[in-house]
């Protein structure tokens, strides 16, 4: 018997909502779970999915991935890539495997709640697969650097750092709860899916993906590209449920988890890819400046994704232009200047001939940035190492839970007084994320605020790392032990 | 006399940092004690040149021997330290 094509009884096979008897309507998809803001059911079974997948093609296609995966590594395994890799690139691992592998089990608990609670039942079959797809993200991501632990406890962070109060765990934890642990089934699909994923894990995946290669990181280079075909599907979960909103008056509400998440992203991403791609990685293997792989990426395919679906560019846009010529680089000196605060050992990234890029990807940056690096620089060749660690905390913004900083002429404080309490933020755009709920924020602390309420003791950097569970042999210093200073030592020595 | 903190904004550098100090501080102990946490850490020293506080945002510094405790300043306030030319 010939089987049917799976074009003639898809759309059937997932006509999967029924009329209850036994419950309301309104128990078996509670509004705060299904986030349908009142549109009839038969609205949202206009829902369509853009990538169509049935289980058992999903089972076979993953089984080939992970087993493709798996055998690189297993081939590469007496490598010693971790051996003779620069240092840089080790930390790219460490910060990426830290931020990322414990927020794929979040995203699977997220893409859980659409595929239980969405109304539109294409937007479950897809969050099914996405369910599953984050699970093996997660799974994947701590099984590869479990192996690296006994060689440098640093990598043991993969798993450890959700679990802390180290200030960049604090951070991810804020916005991934906010997006994914606590919104509805619509929220969850226009705020990971479409606004964080189209938007964002391109970046870290694709762009990762290029730079391990020129790295010859095939191990880590074949294991993200895996992990970015299922973002690439499941990604797509978000979009189809725009138009339903806003075909049914729903626009401003769609437009506006749309703005929150891609502001929130975009400021988790510029200490995390930003620094890696124009500082941790080696400059021979850089493919893209990060503002260029922005531009590229997310900036041109967004801004199309949003227009073409309906939505208007957020009203940030060009602050979130501008920003992406300096925010990075300031999370990159603040991450370098309190380097004992992180997981992994940030690579300086300013060299010479590392300068001579960045100002000319970013024209302008030795006056800017440069003049603090030769501070800083000054005090390595001196001998006054001292002097380039921090005495005291940067001030955290309420809502990104990151340092308030940016370009030395452009950085202040956006405070909003709220119920009697003092907020500070780092930019209106973070300040207008938190007016949009501010009860769903409101009772936060940053890691400043818990220092001034004597949470952290003693009140010093002791104590400082002993709250963030930072042990000896896991604190951070310089990637490469400061050799990179050498170029200057020689140069003042020149001039002498 | 209390523990009192302020947010400081130094002329020159990147980030806004957490400055504890004392209400009894002058406005010129409140420069010196943020001058700390940046000059010769990642802005220049400027030899000959006063430090000034003033508001976030505002004109003109709050006088010199102002004390924290007089200037209005809340707590975490964001103040802005720069360096006024000598001639001036």
């Amino acid at each position: 018997m010939a089987l049917l094509q799976r074009t003639d009884w898809y759309d059937l096979a997932r006509t999967t909502n029924w009329t209850p008897r036994y419950v309301k309507e309104s128990e078996l998809f509670p509004p705060e779970m299904s986030g349908d803001m009142g549109i009839p059911v038969a609205e949202w079974e206009k829902y369509d999915e853009p990538y169509k997948q049935t289980y058992p093609e999903y089972v076979k296609v993953q089984r080939e991935k992970d087993a493709g995966a798996y055998s690189v590594k297993a081939a590469l395994e007496r490598s010693k890539m971790f051996e003779n890799a620069d240092p840089g690139w080790l930390s790219v691992l460490k910060a990426h495997y830290g931020a990322i592998a414990r927020a794929e089990y979040a995203a699977a608990s997220a893409e859980a709640r659409m595929a239980r609670f969405a109304r539109a039942p294409g937007q479950r079959n897809m969050a099914t697969l996405g369910m599953m797809d984050e699970i093996r993200h997660g799974q994947i991501q701590l099984f590869f650097p479990h192996e690296l632990c006994p060689k440098d406890r640093q990598f043991d962070w993969a798993f450890k750092a959700y679990d802390t109060n180290e200030w960049g765990a604090i951070a991810a934890r804020h916005m991934f709860d906010d997006m994914m642990n606590t919104r509805s089934a619509v929220g969850v699909g226009l705020m990971l899916t479409f606004a964080f994923e189209t938007g964002f894990t391109n970046m870290q995946f694709l762009g990762l993906a290029a730079d391990a290669a020129e790295a010859g990181d095939w191990t880590f280079a074949n294991l993200i590209s895996s992990v970015q075909t299922d973002e690439s599907r499941h990604a797509q979960i978000g979009g189809p449920l725009v138009p339903i909103l806003v075909a049914n008056g729903k626009k401003a509400e769609a437009q506006r988890m749309v703005d929150v998440a891609f502001w929130r992203s975009w400021k988790l991403f510029s200490v995390l890819t930003g620094p890696i791609m124009d500082y941790y990685t080696p400059l021979a293997h850089r493919k893209q400046s990060f503002k260029e792989f922005m531009l590229e990426w997310i900036v041109a395919q967004f801004e199309r994704a949003m227009l073409d679906l309906g939505l208007d560019k957020p009203w940030y846009w060009d602050q979130f232009l501008e920003e992406l010529d300096d925010q990075h680089h300031g999370m990159h000196l603040g991450v370098w200047f309190w380097r004992p605060t992180v997981w992994w050992n940030p690579a300086a990234g300013v060299g010479p001939a590392e300068r001579k890029w960045l100002e000319e990807k970013y024209p302008g940056w030795n006056e800017r940035w440069g003049r603090q690096w030769d501070v800083i620089i000054d005090n390595l060749v001196a001998g006054k190492r001292e002097l380039t660690y921090p005495e005291t905390l940067p001030v955290i913004c309420n809502m990104c839970n990151l340092p308030i900083n940016t370009a030395p002429d452009k950085v202040a404080d956006h405070p909003l007084q709220y119920k009697g309490r003092w907020y500070h933020f780092c930019s209106e755009g973070c300040k207008w994320c938190f007016e949009q709920e501010p009860e769903r924020y409101a009772g936060h602390m940053t890691l400043v605020d818990r220092f001034l309420a004597g949470m952290i003791q003693p009140m010093d950097l002791g104590g400082g790392l002993k709250y963030m569970g930072l042990a000896p042999g896991e604190i951070g210093d310089d990637a490469h032990g400061y050799a990179w200073v050498e170029a200057y030592r020689d140069r003042v020595k020149s001039a002498a | 006399m209390a523990l009192f903190p302020l947010t400081s904004k130094f002329q020159g550098d990147f980030v806004l940092q957490l400055l504890p100090v004392d209400t009894d501080f002058s406005m010129d102990q409140v420069a010196a004690a943020a001058a700390h946490h940046s000059v010769g850490r990642r802005v220049a020293p400027r030899p000959k040149h006063v430090m000034r506080v003033r508001r976030q945002g505002a004109n003109e510094p709050l006088p010199r021997t102002m004390k924290v405790a007089e200037s209005g300043l809340q707590p975490m306030e964001c103040i802005e330290v720069y360096f006024e030319p000598p001639s001036r």
